[in-house]
Order: C-alpha cells, then sequence, then structure tokens
C-alpha cells in the first residue's frame, strides 16, 4: 500500500468525491419522468394495443377477413371467423386477438392489403385477468375510435404506408372493385 | 429407349411421354395452369413453355412429345419473359379480387403471378364483368375470374361422362356455362370444383368461410356413402368439418369424388344427432345418463337370457358401422350371450349373392380390383345402374366404354345410356329369360373348360327359352346373338351385378345364370354395394352361419380354433337371419333384439309385419346417430358416434381394407364398439378394449382371413384381398338352383313399383344432408312418358300411388330412360319411401329376399 492510498482510506476521499457529485446533481433538471402522472409520448409506429380500422363511410370494420394477418402472424393469436352475407358478400363474424400471445412484430398490419388492423400507441393496458386481453371485433373496434380515432389515418399513412395504396391498380388501367353489398 | 436432357439433367425414359411428364420424372417442375395429370392434354394457356434446342418457337411441354436426343431448357429468360407475358395476358381479365376470393391461398395464377408475373398490367380498358350466379344450390360460378383453362370442361366431358358444361360465347366474352342455364343439370360429381385453378368454380357449402390456411387439421379417411371406399381428406378446423376433398394419387378413385362423397358430409352436423342415451317409460322416451342405460340394458339381458335363454335376444349390425363395431356386436351376441342369432342388412341381397357366388367359385370370387375395369375390353352391367349404386365404380366402366370396350346392360341403362354399346331392357324381371338364352346359346358355341363339373352339369340341364318366351320377355332373337357375340369375344370381360337381379324374380337361378355366364366367359365380377361396409359385416361374422373370417359355423374346427384363442364357447347351431328374426319377434320366440345403426322399420319391405314384430319384443335396444323410426319403437335408445368421429376400418366390394379416422373428436355419441364393450362387460365379459386398435387386434388373431393385418400395412394401402391370411377352399361345389328347368312368367298389364337409387340420396342418412337435399328436395315417383300419358300426369303433378299396404300421393317425374311398365320410388323419405309399399317372401336357396305385392295402382290426383 503506497502513502497516497493510505491517506486516500483515512481521510475518505473517494466518498467526499461521490457526495460533491450528488450534490451538484442536486441543482440541475431531473432526467426521469414522473410516470404516472408524466406520461411519455408514443414515437411514430410505436406497436401498442391492437385496433381495427373503422371505415368512417360504414361505420363497421375496414376488415374483409381476407386472413392474410392470421397467415403471418407468428405467434398464431389472431382468429378470423367469416361466413356468406344475405348478399352473398363476406361477412366478418368475429376477429379475435389474443393479446397476451402477441409478440408485437405487427407483420399483421404490413400484411393487411387494407390497412385495417393496426397496433396503436397505446401501450397502458395491464389489468387483472386473461379475459381482459383476449380482443373481440368491438373490443378492438372501441381502441380504434378511443386511441386513433381521425387522426389514426394520418398517422397510419405517414409510417405504416399500408399495401392498400399499392393494391389499387394503376391509373386508367382495369379497377379493381369490390362488389357493392 | 429415350433419352433427352433437360435443364442439363440426363432422363431417360421407358415410354414416350410428354416433355412434362418426363421433366416430372427427373424432379423439374414446370409451371402449368391448363394441365391436369389424368385429363387430355390442351396446352392452351401456355405457361409450360420451354426451350427446345434446333426449334426455332418456344414448345408447349404439355403437347410435346419427349424425342430422342432433345436438349430442353425449362427456366431462361426468354421463357420466363413469355410466361410474364402470358400472365399479363390473363391478368387483363382477371379480377384481383383476392382478399375476398375463397381460392386466395391454393390458387393456381395466383401462385403463377407470385412467382412469374408482372407487377403491373398496361390493358388500359377495364375488366370484363359477369355477375357471379347463384342459381345453383350448391355450386357458384364466378366468371370473371375463369382462366379457360378448360379443365372442368375436360374433366366433365373425359373423366365424369356428365357432358355438363362447355365455353359459351367468343373472345374475351367466353365464359364456362352448364348446358342447362343457371343451375346445374348434371351428376353433381363436383370434380369441376377440384380441378378449377382458380376461384371460377366454387362450392357454395363452405363459401366465405375459410381460407386454406385456417385448416387446422387434415385427415384422411374412406367415404362412408357407398361400398366403394374412396379416399378423401377431412379439412378440420376446431372440430367441424370444412370440406372433403380428394386428392390425386390416393386411394382408389384417384382423385375423383361422387356428389354423395363431396357434398354430403354435413349429415353428421345434423340437428337430429341424438345427444344422449334414452329409455322408454311408459310410452315415452326419457333422457338418462350412459351409466343409467348401460345397467338397464345390462339387466334386461341377463333377465331374458336366464329366463328364455340366449337364443331368444338377436342382435341386427350395420354396413354402416365399421369393422370394429361389427365384430363387437358379433362378440358380445356368440361369445358372450351364446347365440348366432346375428345379421344385417346385407342380407337384402349383398350377403346372399357373395354367399352363393362364393359356393360355387370359392372364397373371394367377388374380390377384384375395381381401378382394373377400366383396363377390361368388355362389360356386361346385369340388376342395376353401377353410376348410381357406386359412382366412382360406374366410372370405370365409362372409362371402359371410352376406350374401346363393348358395355352391354341389361335392363334401364340409367347413369350408361350414353356410355353403353347397346343395352338389352326386356320386360320387368325377365332377364332370367335373356340370361337363360345368352347362357344356352354360348354354351352351344363355346366349349366349357371343365373345371367345375357341378356347375357345368347345371347349365346342361338348363331350358333354353323358346322363340315365344322371348318374345314375351320383349326381347328379340337378334339382341341375343349380339349379345353372344360379343360376350364370346371379349377377352377380360367384367359382369357387374346390381340388387336388383336378386330382389325380383328367382334370385338363384338369376345368381346361377350369370355365375355360369361368368364361367363359360372367364368374367370378374363385382356385386354392387350400397353401404360402405356390408363386405365387412361378413368378413366380421355377421353372419347367423358364418364366424369371423368366413368360417362356416358347421365345421367344428373353426369353432375350436376360436374357443383355443379366446377362451369363450361358440355356440354350435346356426343362428337366426334377419328375416326368421322377424319372424321370430312376431310369435314370440325372440324376446330381445340389438340394432346397431339400422332403421329396420325404414329399410325392410312389409312394414306392417316388421312393426309388430318389433313391437311384440320385451327389449329392443337401438343404437343409432339419429332418432330414427325403429328407435322410437325402442326401450333403449344409445346414441353412436358417426362416420367421422371413430376410427376402424371399413371394407369395400372389391374386399380393399382402408381406414376411417376421426376427424372430429367431440362427439355426443360414443363409437359402437364402446357401447357395446361396456355392455359385455356388464354381462361378466373380462377383457377391456380400449381403442379401435384393440378391437382389431383381437380380429386379426381370431379370423384367419386377417391374420396379422395391422392398422399401419392397411394404411399403406396393403390390404388388398386375400391380404396375408388365407382363404377358404374346398368347400366350394355344392348348390342349388330353383327353377333350373322351367321359365317364368311374364305379367305384361301391371305396373310395378320398383326402387329408385337415385345418384344424390343413399338411404336416410343423405336426408339429413342440407347439400344432398338441396339437390334432390323431395320424393318423386319417376315414370316413362308413355305411361304418365296413359294416367294423363305431367312432371310435377302428383298421383295417388297404392298398394295394399300403402296409398300415398306423390309428385311425378318424367323419366325417358325408364322401361315401360314401371314407375320407380326411392326410399329415402320418411312417411313416403319405397318399402312402405312392398312386401317380401324369401328365397330359401339363396336366402335372399324377393319384392312381392308391388303390382301398384295409379290415379292422378285432382287438385
Amino acid at each position: 500500500m503506497t502513502v497516497q492510498e493510505l491517506f486516500k482510506k483515512i481521510f475518505f476521499v473517494e466518498i467526499l468525491k461521490g457526495m460533491a457529485l450528488t450534490l451538484s446533481r442536486l441543482f440541475t433538471k431531473p432526467v426521469t419522468r414522473r410516470y404516472p402522472k408524466e406520461k411519455r409520448p408514443a414515437q411514430l409506429g410505436f406497436r401498442g394495443l391492437h385496433a381495427l380500422v373503422r371505415n368512417p363511410a360504414t361505420g363497421d370494420a375496414k376488415c374483409v377477413g381476407c386472413g392474410l394477418c392470421a397467415a403471418i402472424c407468428p405467434s398464431r393469436c389472431i382468429y378470423i371467423y367469416t361466413s356468406e352475407g344475405p348478399d352473398h358478400q363476406k361477412v366478418v363474424d368475429r376477429y379475435e386477438i389474443e393479446v397476451l400471445r402477441c409478440v408485437y412484430c405487427a407483420f399483421c398490419v404490413e400484411a393487411c392489403p387494407f390497412g385495417a388492423v393496426v397496433l396503436t400507441p397505446h401501450y397502458e393496458y395491464a389489468d387483472y385477468s386473461r379475459e381482459d386481453f383476449y380482443m373481440t371485433k368491438e373490443k378492438l373496434l372501441e381502441n380504434w375510435d378511443k386511441y386513433m380515432g381521425e387522426k389514426g389515418f394520418e398517422y397510419f399513412d405517414k409510417f405504416w404506408n399500408p399495401k392498400s395504396t399499392h393494391f389499387t391498380t394503376p391509373e386508367g388501367q382495369a379497377i379493381w372493385r369490390r362488389k357493392s353489398g | 429407349m429415350i433419352k433427352l436432357t433437360i435443364d442439363g439433367k440426363e432422363v431417360e425414359l421407358e415410354k414416350p411421354v410428354t416433355v412434362l411428364e418426363a421433366a416430372k420424372k427427373a424432379g423439374i417442375r414446370i409451371p402449368t395452369l391448363c394441365y391436369f395429370e389424368g385429363l387430355s392434354p390442351f396446352g392452351g394457356c401456355r405457361l409450360c413453355l420451354v426451350e427446345v434446342e434446333k426449334l426455332p418457337k418456344l414448345q408447349t411441354a404439355c403437347t410435346l412429345m419427349a424425342a430422342d436426343g432433345m436438349v430442353v431448357r425449362t427456366e431462361t429468360e426468354q421463357i420466363k419473359a413469355a410466361r410474364r407475358a402470358m400472365l399479363e395476358f390473363l391478368l387483363i381479365n382477371h379480377p384481383l379480387d383476392c382478399p375476398y376470393c375463397d381460392k386466395a391461398g391454393e390458387c393456381e395464377l395466383q401462385d403463377l403471378v407470385a412467382k412469374y408475373g408482372p407487377e403491373a398490367g398496361r390493358f388500359a380498358e377495364g375488366k370484363r364483368q359477369h355477375p357471379e350466379n347463384f342459381d345453383d344450390p350448391i355450386i357458384v360460378r364466378n366468371m370473371e375470374r375463369c382462366v379457360l383453362c378448360t379443365r372442368c370442361i375436360r374433366m366433365c366431358n373425359d373423366l365424369q361422362g356428365a357432358y355438363a358444361i362447355t365455353v359459351t360465347g367468343r373472345g374475351s366474352h367466353s365464359f364456362v356455362e352448364p348446358f342447362s342455364g343457371g343451375k346445374y343439370n348434371c351428376e353433381y360429381c363436383g370434380n369441376c370444383l377440384t380441378v378449377c385453378p382458380v376461384g371460377a368454380i366454387m362450392s357454395r357449402l363452405h363459401r366465405h368461410s375459410y381460407r386454406p390456411w385456417f385448416v387446422e387439421k387434415e385427415v384422411e379417411t374412406t367415404c362412408g356413402y357407398c361400398g366403394v371406399g374412396c379416399s378423401l381428406i377431412l379439412q378440420m378446423r376446431e372440430e367441424r368439418i370444412i370440406r372433403t376433398i380428394p386428392r390425386v394419387g390416393l386411394g382408389l378413385n384417384n382423385g375423383l369424388l361422387c356428389v354423395r362423397g363431396r357434398f354430403g358430409y354435413d349429415f353428421v352436423e345434423s340437428r337430429d344427432r341424438l345427444s344422449t342415451p334414452m329409455i322408454n317409460v311408459n310410452g315415452e322416451l326419457r333422457p338418462v345418463s350412459w351409466q343409467e342405460a348401460y345397467e338397464f340394458v345390462i339387466r334386461r339381458l341377463k333377465e331374458i337370457k336366464e329366463t328364455h335363454g340366449p337364443t331368444a335376444i338377436g342382435g341386427i349390425a350395420s354396413g354402416r358401422c365399421t369393422n370394429e363395431d361389427n365384430y363387437m356386436l358379433q362378440r358380445l351376441m356368440r361369445f358372450v350371450i351364446g347365440t348366432n342369432n346375428i345379421d344385417s342388412t346385407a342380407r337384402l341381397y349383398y350377403a346372399p349373392a357373395v354367399a352363393y357366388l362364393e359356393q360355387i367359385f370359392g372364397q373371394g370370387i367377388t374380390a377384384n380390383l375395381i381401378p382394373g375395369i377400366a383396363n377390361s375390353d368388355g362389360a356386361l352391367v346385369i340388376g342395376g345402374d353401377p353410376t348410381t349404386i357406386n359412382p366412382i365404380l360406374g366410372l370405370q366402366i365409362r372409362a371402359l366404354w371410352r376406350s374401346g370396350g363393348k358395355v352391354i346392360v341389361v335392363g334401364a341403362p340409367g347413369g350408361l345410356k350414353r356410355f353403353a354399346s347397346y343395352e338389352v331392357v326386356p320386360r320387368p324381371f325377365a332377364e332370367e329369360i335373356v340370361l337363360s338364352a345368352v347362357v344356352s346359346r354360348l354354351v352351344k358355341e363355346k366349349e366349357l373348360k371343365g373345371e367345375l363339373t357341378h356347375l357345368e352339369e347345371k347349365i346342361k340341364g338348363l331350358k333354353e327359352p323358346a322363340e315365344g318366351d322371348l318374345q314375351a320377355a320383349g326381347v328379340s332373337a337378334e339382341t341375343i346373338d349380339r349379345m353372344v357375340t360379343d360376350l364370346k369375344a371379349m377377352e377380360t370381360p367384367v359382369i357387374v351385378i346390381g340388387p336388383e337381379l336378386l330382389q325380383h324374380g328367382r334370385p338363384s337361378k338369376n345368381l346361377f345364370l350369370t355365375a355360369a355366364l361368368a364361367y363359360a366367359i372367364n368374367a370378374r365380377m363385382f356385386v354392387l354395394s350400397e353401404r360402405p361396409n356390408y363386405q365387412g359385416v361378413i368378413d366380421m361374422g355377421c353372419l347367423p352361419d358364418m364366424l369371423p373370417g368366413g368360417r362356416p359355423i358347421d365345421f367344428e374346427m373353426f369353432r375350436h380354433k376360436i374357443e383355443e384363442t379366446l377362451g369363450k364357447e361358440v355356440p354350435q347351431n346356426k343362428g337366426l337371419n334377419l328375416f326368421e328374426m322377424i319372424d321370430a319377434a312376431a310369435d314370440g320366440r325372440l324376446k330381445a333384439l340389438y340394432v346397431m345403426g339400422e332403421d329396420l322399420l325404414f329399410s325392410l319391405p312389409g312394414r306392417e309385419k316388421t312393426r309388430k314384430a318389433l313391437e311384440g319384443l320385451d327389449l329392443l335396444i337401438v343404437q343409432d346417430i339419429y332418432l330414427t323410426e325403429t328407435a322410437k319403437m325402442a326401450d333403449v335408445v344409445l346414441p353412436a358416434a358417426s362416420w367421422s368421429e371413430k376410427d376402424g376400418t371399413f371394407t369395400n366390394l372389391e374386399r380393399r381394407i382402408q381406414r376411417v379416422r376421426a376427424g372430429r373428436t367431440i362427439s355426443s355419441g360414443r363409437p359402437d364398439w364402446q357401447i357395446v364393450s361396456e355392455i359385455a362387460r356388464g354381462l361378466g365379459d373380462d377383457k377391456v378394449f380400449s381403442s379401435a386398435h384393440d378391437v382389431w387386434e383381437e380380429v386379426i388373431h381370431i379370423s384367419p382371413l386377417h391374420a396379422g393385418l395391422s392398422y399401419e400395412d392397411i394404411s399403406e394401402g396393403k390390404a388388398i384381398w386375400p391380404y396375408h391370411g388365407e382363404p377358404l377352399r374346398g368347400v366350394e361345389g355344392e348348390f342349388d338352383v330353383e327353377g333350373l328347368d322351367s321359365l317364368p312368367k311374364v305379367d305384361t298389364d301391371a305396373i310395378i313399383l320398383n326402387m329408385h337409387r337415385p345418384l344424390y340420396h343413399s338411404g336416410s342418412t343423405s336426408r339429413r344432408s342440407k347439400a344432398l337435399i338441396s339437390i334432390f328436395p323431395e320424393p318423386v315417383l319417376m315414370m316413362n312418358p308413355s305411361d304418365a300419358k296413359g294416367i294423363g300426369v305431367e312432371e310435377g303433378e302428383k298421383v295417388r300411388l297404392a298398394t295394399s299396404n300403402a296409398s300415398i300421393e306423390v309428385k311425378v317425374k318424367i323419366d325417358r330412360d325408364l322401361q315401360q311398365g314401371v314407375v320407380s320410388l326411392s326410399n329415402t323419405f320418411e312417411g313416403v319411401n319405397f318399402m312402405r309399399f312392398v312386401d317380401y317372401t324369401v328365397e330359401p336357396t339363396t336366402g335372399s329376399m324377393v319384392i312381392t305385392n308391388n303390382s301398384v295402382k295409379l290415379e292422378k290426383v285432382k287438385e
């Protein structure tokens, strides 16, 4: 042990240094957020709670039940049940996401040809039972209204650049058309 | 030997095939759209284009025959560009509605475009429009999606032979339409659905209810409708059958199905399914628990056995149940209760026919391969229409005719109308005269082999019909000449025997004549089977005089063998057959009847007699999937698992054993073998069976026929007659024929009611299928136009149909192919079924029933 080290040991130099830093920090701005009083805004493309886009024209989901999201889903947590409607159109009876199994990869959002399923910026949805995390079609539509609403379309286009924009055929070319139900 | 190079790979060919097939052999996939295995090449889609050295232009691989020294390239830039262009052309009109289209995910066009296709089209003219067509109850056509590959048309014409659809219109307005307009007027085989590469022709049954990737489970099983036993795949999602599909290369149907197999699966989900066991309390069926039901059955069976002896108990097995189910019932009756009173509705024609023929020729005479029919050079069809009773067997006969073979039909040709060289239509039930004439002439012109002396002696004693007899039968001497000449010329002939041959006239003589004919021309014989497992019922020993494996009960040796293996006593005396059991029940000798999967009131003639007999029973146990008419009379009703809910095996009419696998695992019923096993244990049986496999293990120990045949062997398709076991030899020879030296009188005035065996229905099961009922919704009386004219009715009007048994109003349908003097009614619909009108007698020689009281009175109903 050298003299220098002995000196440091006797006079608690390290501790004093630390205390000095602590003292200096007392007079700076805090870096932590006081969650939940203070909330951090989600960045564009944040993958939060799932929602089904509500079509403003019909009031129902934009989803047509093509099932591509269920096909791409790596954790197989999307269940879709469709049937034939009175005018022979395709009707989505049930669209369900088992949120607890979701890995938030957002492949479903990317796969959707209509931009009908989205991950909202909402992330505060802790709850007490598993049932609360089983999202039915109604719950998912509600999520859209609550956490996205009109601003959602803008948000959507900006970040996800949905396939539906590619999906329309080029100007002047044969039109992709949907049977009016 | 042809040698060619494909993509640098050397390919050697034994026989000349197309370049496409040669490439397939070398493991090179050439993309196709209009090509389909088994159909004639078309070369219309231009996607299989390949480059062949020294040929200036690209060639279609599906039509180009491989030649020696050819150098073929399948994926070059030039080819890719050509394919891209072809796909761009197709997409001019093909709508891009993949998210809505049910085909997406298994669409060949989609896959090809993903691989080769252009990212954008350059055609600005707009797509053609053509509304989807929903006129048909089962098939929906969306002709906007059609790419005119004509696979459906080639399938319909070349393989199915229905000739129902064609391309109509010109240019981009060419669409595939049925000749009948909106609604199909065809056999509804649905094979056009299988071959359609896009979503242009689709089934409505599961429309918009699935995506191909939603299929959670695929179960390979055997169809439960008829005795052919087509392999099919149940595609399941969450315990529900989404659809059934065939697969090319799988099973003897090789990618083909008929209407019942493809669309009739939904009977298992019918609302009429029984959900709980029931016990009759004061004339009313009350739901009880399984335990109560078992205890009731066991207690009552014990009581009856003690007071009246084991022979007062009888069992009816079912041609719709698996081998395992039938074996267990047989086991319960023989080894646990101790009676040989066991039989099934195979008695109505199938069992007597097979037994009689085996008596003449030896065991396994009817075990011939169905796919071999198409390779024969001639067929004689007699006693029923194979295209409706066993449709896939019928297709084989059509294929035989198409490849140049002679098809002779005796009787109304039905679905073989366009596929028969000629038909010989004698007056009703005068087949005996025609056959007698043919056999007598044939043996005069062709020497017999001298192998079966018994048969030859009897043939010598046969009375030859005179000119007058033939006239009465409505057949000219020239026709007989023609038949004899054609039959003589056949080298690998086939004889198909239908149920009508046994159910009318003199069954033993008809069968004897057919056997004589088969012997004289060396033909293979097929007996049509309406139920999937009639042969299995026989093999499992559900006969009053046969043990499992087709061993006669008379031989002490066979009884001993089983006694040694099982440690159980086998009753010695022959039991009662189906008809004897009914008689015995009527006069009080039979006290208890265990009916498994059979609706006796519905499927036997002489309804009043059967009803009285069943009423007289002390105990009637009915085990079924629906509350049938018989079940309504029962003392206890046990709900069974249906065909798609249990494991087991079926034996088809060519004696191929095939696996039946459970698709749905949730069922309100229990597998038949399990119910029977529980009851057997209550009656003192010590053996525990925990699965169908256990039952089969015992079968292969007991039946010398099935010795060592494991489930694995069966799955691999090795279970073709004579399996690994040994058929019984040396008991053939002795047989009797009734009326060898006489000929029947032909009644020309009476109008005869015959049984209609429609393609769309199979007994009462099919009426619980919504799809089949939408094609054939109500009972109709089929009538010849001139008969209809005679009483002044037209199609759709009602007549009163009366015999001494029943008098019921029924709608008329005109059928030009029906013989004059015959009307026919199906045995499908409750209240108006064929069996309700007629009675029967039993021919002692064969034990087959003969339908009587079938001359009817017809009267137009005035509205």
